[in-house]
């Protein structure tokens, strides 16, 4: 939601200086290129998010922050591995690592040389719901910036020997983070068991077999799908001169074409009946847990309640778990839990491991019997005030750079079409009281909705 | 803007009169302050038999003071809006906390507290100790680690940067409540400490709160290193850590790197980050994006208070492993042989100049510069005149200093695999081992 600030008198000033670029930039420019300004979004007390859009569907939000000499540079794609169809999971993924590949007017390797002799520092990600890649150069270079990026969005080459060479680098990071790291190989195996039906149910990275499978073609489809200007947001923080970025953008990026994204095939996970459990044996030398509880969406009401309900039972050493199994009983060695911040209803996650000659038997009793008390009895005030003040502190940290801004304006926009989200959600940690963190404990934590991984050791290891 | 407060006579060298160091970056952006409270001294303290012992003594500090229980201290600081944690490397150690400016008083109290009246309650270390145990069985699980551990402990075979800071099962076990009583009075001197503020404060206000921090601590001049300079072996050694159903390997080879004191240093961190430091260096050309064999390829020369480790690192599947140690062999060997072109000096030079404003975009990198120099006995401009020291190195100057301090036949190399699959190709694929060990993963 866009709100627009309040007219004063100095914004007054400041908003007709900008209508007067505007009207400059767009003199005898093409419809594709024209830019619009959609509204000044505050964010935060100190901090203002201007919102652009050209004619061809790319949305551009612009943050100016002079305390470096930097800008952050970020270009947001709505697409991730929920776009996918089973037997070519991980495409977003491995299409994400092809981006640094070559393009018509750069050759391979080209692209990461560049920005490296700039002195940019990049990278990129990809998750469920969206794919970001970004860069964070000094100020004097962004238009190099610029041009790469929009190079990219619209004329990449793809050629098999680097797409066969990326699935092999693809598939040496899922044996990293999912086959060689028991935590990674449970966390996956508690998705496909939580959900039947909807996308969430595959892992980003995707399938061995499927890495493996990927086609030329099958990534050329998915470009001249998902890769368009109208599918896109750029989001850029740091110390520019607003005119001269729009102008440079207007001109990268004016003449791409903007595509018919297609309708998303969604699939609903059904409601869970019945709890799911599973028992595995992993080279591991203490028992694990893994839950999960079916969740709500970022975007729900319930959403910021049931995060807070997390953090009183999860977060640090004064939380009510850590204190019970690791402190006072000595079952566990780490706890942890986390609510996914998805477009559609996600998961409350919970890991726990054991401590050498404990059981998740013992885990799972002593879980079960704190949240047994936050579904039974309200959290204290206490409780709660600790959790606004933690996640305060948190949202501050998260700003300290260009990049942290532009990632939580990226972020925020591109789930929920908010971007200022972060501070609207802060409001909402502000607003919520106990009967809040009460009514979702007994709405979520259910067990006909739960999903359980035991982990077992595989072979008697020296476990001390 | 920064500041290098010192109560130092001007002409006194070193912490002569015994009182704290204070380095403040101030900066109104947000209302955030970042306090880093370093000692001197860390971990190669520990005696023989007791590692572990100051990484135990530090985590104690939080877990009951000044008539706090452990749990109130910890509810105490999340209720501030404060996160405070701790560092311990073998030669410094260091409090850290972060918190919002309206409660910036009461956390330097607590960090003050921590430092100075922790209680030290025998049930509480005894619950520590058990924790830890659990948490050395649980680091198990990370095949990076196990290679890292291995690595370094060959690489310093002999010196305290080989030991484990976290210690071992029987050495932590081993540890007394009249152990750490005495570790804390050895390191918590008022003149062993430095202190830097980066953020929502001014210097004045800076200062008094330092006063307040080190008020309670006795006075005392600076813990002497007993870290000496770390020596090569003169020859080529292999660790294999074998760990079942591995389809993928951890690899780790290097030797003793060096010292932003060694006069050559910035010019082989310029030629390493040819060699490995970037997205497009050598390494990561010839192993990720050739032949794809691993995720990532980097080589890294790190310092210390002493020459650390400079070190390869790449991960790949099992398959490869063997193929990918022989490939980066011949790599370094071509380093070291025919050395840089002027062309890629141009490259790293250029990168290095331009990215260095990614070292100092915030307060807290700023201002941990300028407390690095302090605690790792740094050259006093080796941050601020970094730029121009890079600019100056010839080509010359990265090819000799490669020559001088990197050689391929003194060399570790640390793999975690599945030793009755792999162990053999992996050993035929270093010529001229002098050694080779095979160790358990859980082996303690």
């Amino acid at each position: 939601m866009t709100q627009t600030v309040p007219t004063t008198q100095e914004n007054a000033r400041a908003s007709q200086r900008r209508a007067e670029i505007i009207r400059e930039l767009n003199a005898e420019k093409p419809p594709g290129a024209r830019i619009e300004h959609e509204g000044s979004i505050p964010l935060g007390p100190a901090m203002l998010v201007q919102r652009y859009r050209l004619g061809n569907g790319l949305t551009v939000l612009t943050s100016i922050d002079a305390s470096a000499p930097v800008v952050s540079y970020h270009t947001w794609f709505a697409v991730g591995s929920r776009h996918e169809r089973a037997g070519k999971t991980g495409l977003a993924h491995l299409f994400e690592h092809l981006m640094f590949n070559e393009t018509e007017n750069h050759p391979a390797g080209s692209f990461d040389r560049t920005l490296e002799e700039a002195g940019a520092e990049s990278n990129a990600a990809t998750w469920v719901d969206w794919t970001f890649y970004h860069e964070s150069i000094p100020k004097d270079r962004v238009g190099l910036v610029i041009e790469l990026e929009a190079e990219r969005m619209s004329r990449l080459v793809l050629r098999e020997p680097q797409v066969t060479s990326e699935k092999e680098v693809v598939a040496n990071e899922r044996r990293y983070r999912v086959d060689d790291d028991v935590e990674g190989a449970v966390s996956e195996l508690l998705y496909k068991t939580a959900y039947t039906t909807h996308a969430y149910s595959w892992p980003t990275i995707g399938w061995m077999t499927d890495i493996e499978g990927f086609t030329t073609e099958d990534c050329a489809g998915f470009y001249r799908t998902y890769y368009a200007p109208n599918n896109a947001t750029v989001v850029v923080v740091g110390d520019f001169r607003e005119r001269d970025l729009l102008a440079k953008i207007q001109k990268a990026y004016g003449g791409l074409e903007s595509a018919d994204i297609p309708v998303e095939d969604v699939r609903p996970e059904p409601p869970q009946s019945e709890e799911r459990r599973l028992s595995v044996k992993k080279p591991t030398a203490t028992d694990k847990l893994a839950i999960a509880y079916h969740g709500p969406a970022f975007g729900d009401v319930d959403h910021v309640p049931l995060t807070m309900l997390s953090e009183v039972l999860f977060a640090g050493r004064s939380s009510r778990a850590h204190r019970t199994l690791v402190q006072k009983e000595e079952i566990a060695t780490e706890l942890r839990g986390w609510v996914s911040t998805f477009r559609d209803p996600g998961l409350f996650e919970i890991y726990a491991t054991a401590r050498p000659g404990k059981t998740s038997a013992e885990l799972l009793a002593a879980l079960d019997r704190e949240l047994a008390r936050v579904v039974s009895e309200p959290v204290t005030t206490f409780e709660l005030d600790k959790v606004k003040a933690k996640v305060e502190l948190a949202l501050v940290q998260s700003l300290e750079t260009a990049s942290g801004k532009a990632e939580q304006i990226g972020f925020y926009h591109t789930v929920l079409g908010d971007a200022a989200g972060a501070f609207a959600r802060l409001e909402a940690y502000r607003r919520t009281t106990r009967s809040d963190l009460l009514r979702v404990a007994r709405r979520y934590l259910a067990s006909e909705r739960r999903t359980l991984i035991e982990v077992h050791p595989e072979t008697s290891g020296n476990g001390g | 803007m920064s500041h290098a407060i010192s109560h130092l006579d001007a002409s006194a060298p070193g912490l002569a009169n015994g009182e704290p160091r204070i380095f403040v970056e101030d900066s109104r952006a947000l209302p955030l302050v970042s306090i880093a409270v370093a000692l001197r001294s860390g971990a190669a303290s520990d005696p023989v038999g007791k590692e572990g012992l100051t990484r135990v003594m530090v985590r104690m500090l939080r877990r009951g003071c000044r008539g706090m229980s452990s749990h109130e201290f910890e509810e105490t600081v999340d209720a501030l809006g404060a996160e405070i944690s701790a560092d311990v490397s073998s030669s410094v150690i260091t409090l850290h906390a972060d918190v919002i400016t309206r409660s910036l008083d009461q956390v330097v109290d607590l960090l003050a507290a921590m430092m100075a009246e922790p209680t030290f309650d025998e049930v509480e270390i005894g619950k520590l100790l058990r924790e830890t145990q659990g948490e050395i069985v649980e680091a198990r699980d990370s095949d990076r680690s196990l290679a890292t551990r291995h690595f370094r402990r060959l690489v310093f075979e002999g010196h305290p940067y080989g030991r484990r800071l976290g210690g071992t099962i029987p050495s932590v076990l081993a540890l007394t409540e009249a152990d750490v009583r005495a570790s804390h009075a050895y390191h918590f001197k008022r003149g062993n400490i430095a202190i830097a503020f980066a953020g929502d404060v001014r210097e004045a206000r800076a200062a008094e709160l330092a006063e307040r921090l080190v008020a309670a601590l006795p006075p005392g001049q600076p813990v002497p290193s007993e870290i000496t300079s770390p020596e090569r072996h003169g020859k080529r050694r292999l660790v294999f850590v074998d760990k079942p159903e591995r389809t993928q390997t951890q690899i780790l080879l290097g030797e003793v790197g060096s010292h932003p004191r060694d006069p050559d240093h910035i010019a082989l961190h310029v030629a390493t980050t040819i060699f490995g430091g970037t997205f497009t260096s050598r390494m990561m050309r010839a192993i990720r994006s050739d032949r794809g064999w691993s995720y990532g390829a980097y080589a890294r020369l790190p310092y210390d208070k002493q020459r650390d480790a400079f070190s390869m690192w790449t991960f790949p599947a099992a398959k490869d492993a063997a193929a990918c140690i022989a490939l980066e062999l011949q790599l370094l060997q071509a380093w070291r042989e025919k050395g840089l072109s002027a062309r890629e000096l141009a490259f790293a030079k250029r990168y290095l100049v331009r990215s260095h404003a990614f070292d100092i975009d915030t307060p807290q990198k700023r201002v941990h510069q300028r407390l690095d120099v302090d605690l790792f006995d740094l050259p006093a401009d080796y941050h601020d005149k970094y730029v121009d020291h890079v600019q100056a190195v010839t080509l010359d100057d990265a090819n000799e200093a490669t020559r001088r301090r990197v050689s391929s036949d003194d060399l570790v190399v640390a793999v975690v695999g599945t030793h009755a699959e792999i162990g053999e190709a992996v050993a035929s694929a270093v010529p001229g081992l002098a050694k080779v060990e095979v160790v358990a993963y859980d082996a303690e």
